[in-house]
């Protein structure tokens, strides 16, 4: 087991350089993953302006008739010449739903005088979303009631609208489809004044408010 | 037909047949139906044609994984698929899509489909779980008793969701041992909507946990995809999953001793008095067709 006294300097500085080697790399590995996390995160939320996704087939706004959280009827009429930004919901949504309507109240503070945008929620779960629980919600996020319109009704009428203008069926898992197996819920649409839906973005993207005002005063050109 | 296989590549795909060499052809189809042989080891689908390899016909097929049939009945229009090996074949990944009541009058077959929202006096569908002992239970089995069950699933993380349910079903059972001379033929049901979490085991733990290690007339369960996907439209129950959990409302139901819907209580804002009373009304056969 005895070495020689020239052997054990070689060997301590051996386990010094095995040592700063396996710092290095260490440190080397987690700073490159450092970056690379930051990029990846940066490709995410930062540098990806969210683009415009064109309706499937050509959708045009149909007439309906529902009840807002004060209880009033609104019907398509009186949102005839106004852009509308729309979204779908049920309130006991806890995962994307939130998320969306954050988006929405963004669009909401960006629009705040431009009296031809109106914004539209359409619940998806009309027993248990009536207009109180909605009322309820709107204030969660400061929704305007003049501005910010969040709409029930009857299931077939509810449903109707959302088909017939907005959403295709989603013919997935039942499991990730959001109630009216609607495909993209979590999308934000964007009706022209002529009503005429423009397109969707993707409402969990945190530029997309940016995005659909910008597209808005593209439309008014 | 691309989308169904997209859809049936959801389900991971099982190993390759133990016969020969792995060389399985696979085949999207789409089909009602026929029969469910008792051993599930094979179905009786009446398909449509399956594009590359046969005509329409109503034929037999092997079933390798028999958790495929839970929640699946005879008239359900599914869409499955057929693997062929060199020499064996067997239908995977079978879903619901719905059920099919076909009505011959005057010789005239009639198809349509059902998933209509039930309201009180309606007969639930009958449907197959799988209950917190790993055995295969359905809503006939409590004929009998009213039946109060509900929705959860063990990772919920929001009190006012799920664990309110459970918590308001054990004071409901609390305050039906505690009345004097109540009736005693009713039961209750917690019903996963998270079948590849909550295996029984998982139930069975938070089981105990709500029900106090006492497991009087209060059963947990899990409820397969399909078996959700027959019960959300009929019940108005709202389930969205994605990889970071599950979305949904509340659906609370009274069933009366023959299967009836008595009472319907949406979301959280109900009392364990308000369900001990339509449970008792239940039992009594008053059925509350006013219900919201």
């Amino acid at each position: 087991m005895s070495q020689p006294a020239g052997s054990k300097t070689h060997n301590e500085e051996r386990l010094f350089l095995s040592i700063a080697l396996i710092v290095a790399l260490v440190f080397g590995t987690g700073f490159c993953f450092l970056i690379f996390s930051l990029k990846s995160r940066e490709k995410v939320a930062g540098n990806s302006p969210p683009q415009l996704i064109a309706p499937d087939h050509p959708r045009r706004l149909a007439d309906f008739s529902l009840t807002d959280r004060t209880g009033r009827m609104v019907t398509q009429a009186e949102l005839d010449h106004k852009i509308l930004v729309v979204d779908f919901l049920f309130t006991s949504c806890s995962l994307t739903c939130p998320a969306v309507n954050r988006c929405m109240a963004q669009v909401q503070q960006l629009t705040t005088n431009q009296l031809d945008v109106r914004l539209i929620s359409l619940t998806v779960d009309s027993r248990d979303d009536t207009p109180e629980v909605l009322a309820k919600y709107g204030a969660r996020f400061g929704a305007d009631t003049n501005r910010w319109l969040l709409l029930t009704g009857a299931k077939p009428a509810l449903y109707g609208l959302i088909a017939t203008t907005f959403l295709a069926p989603d013919l997935n898992d039942p499991f990730t489809s959001m109630p009216g197996n609607f495909s993209h819920t979590d999308r934000i649409a964007l009706v022209d004044a002529a009503g005429n839906v423009r397109g969707y973005f993707d409402g969990l993207n945190p530029n997309t408010a940016a995005a659909v005002v910008a597209e808005i005063n593209l439309l008014r050109k | 037909m691309v989308l169904l296989f997209a859809v049936a590549g959801c389900k991971p795909k099982p190993a390759a047949p133990d016969t020969g060499p792995a060389q399985v052809k696979f085949y999207a189809a789409h089909g009602v139906i026929r029969q469910i042989a008792a051993d599930r080891h094979s179905a009786t689908i009446q398909h449509e044609a399956i594009a590359g390899y046969m005509p329409a016909m109503t034929m037999e097929f092997s079933v390798k994984d028999t958790n495929e049939l839970n929640g699946i009945a005879p008239a359900d229009e599914i869409t499955f698929k057929l693997a062929v090996g060199e020499s064996e074949d067997w239908i995977e990944a079978i879903r619901f899509e719905s059920h099919r009541i076909e009505d011959v009058t005057n010789g005239v077959v009639m198809v349509h489909e059902t998933t209509p929202e039930l309201k009180a006096g309606d007969l639930l569908p009958d449907c197959e779980l799988t209950d917190e002992n790993g055995d295969r239970i359905r809503f006939s089995d409590f004929r009998g008793r009213a039946l109060a069950f509900t929705f959860f699933f063990t990772r919920c993380p929001l009190p006012d969701y799920c664990p309110r349910m459970c918590k308001n079903f054990a004071e409901t059972r609390q305050l039906l041992l505690n009345m004097p001379d109540a009736p005693t033929n009713w039961q209750f049901l917690s019903i996963s909507f998270d079948p590849d979490f909550d295996r029984p085991e998982m139930l069975a733990g938070y089981a105990k946990f709500f029900r106090d290690n006492n497991p009087y007339r209060w059963r947990f369960a899990a409820a397969s995809t399909n078996a959700i996907a027959r019960l959300a439209p009929q019940l108005d129950l709202m389930v969205v999953r994605d990889d970071t959990g599950i979305s949904h409302n509340l659906r609370t139901v009274v069933l009366d001793p023959q299967g009836r819907i008595a009472h319907q209580f949406d979301g959280n804002a109900w009392s364990p008095r308000m369900l001990a009373d339509a449970l008792l009304s239940a039992v009594r056969g008053q059925t509350n067709s006013t219900a919201p």
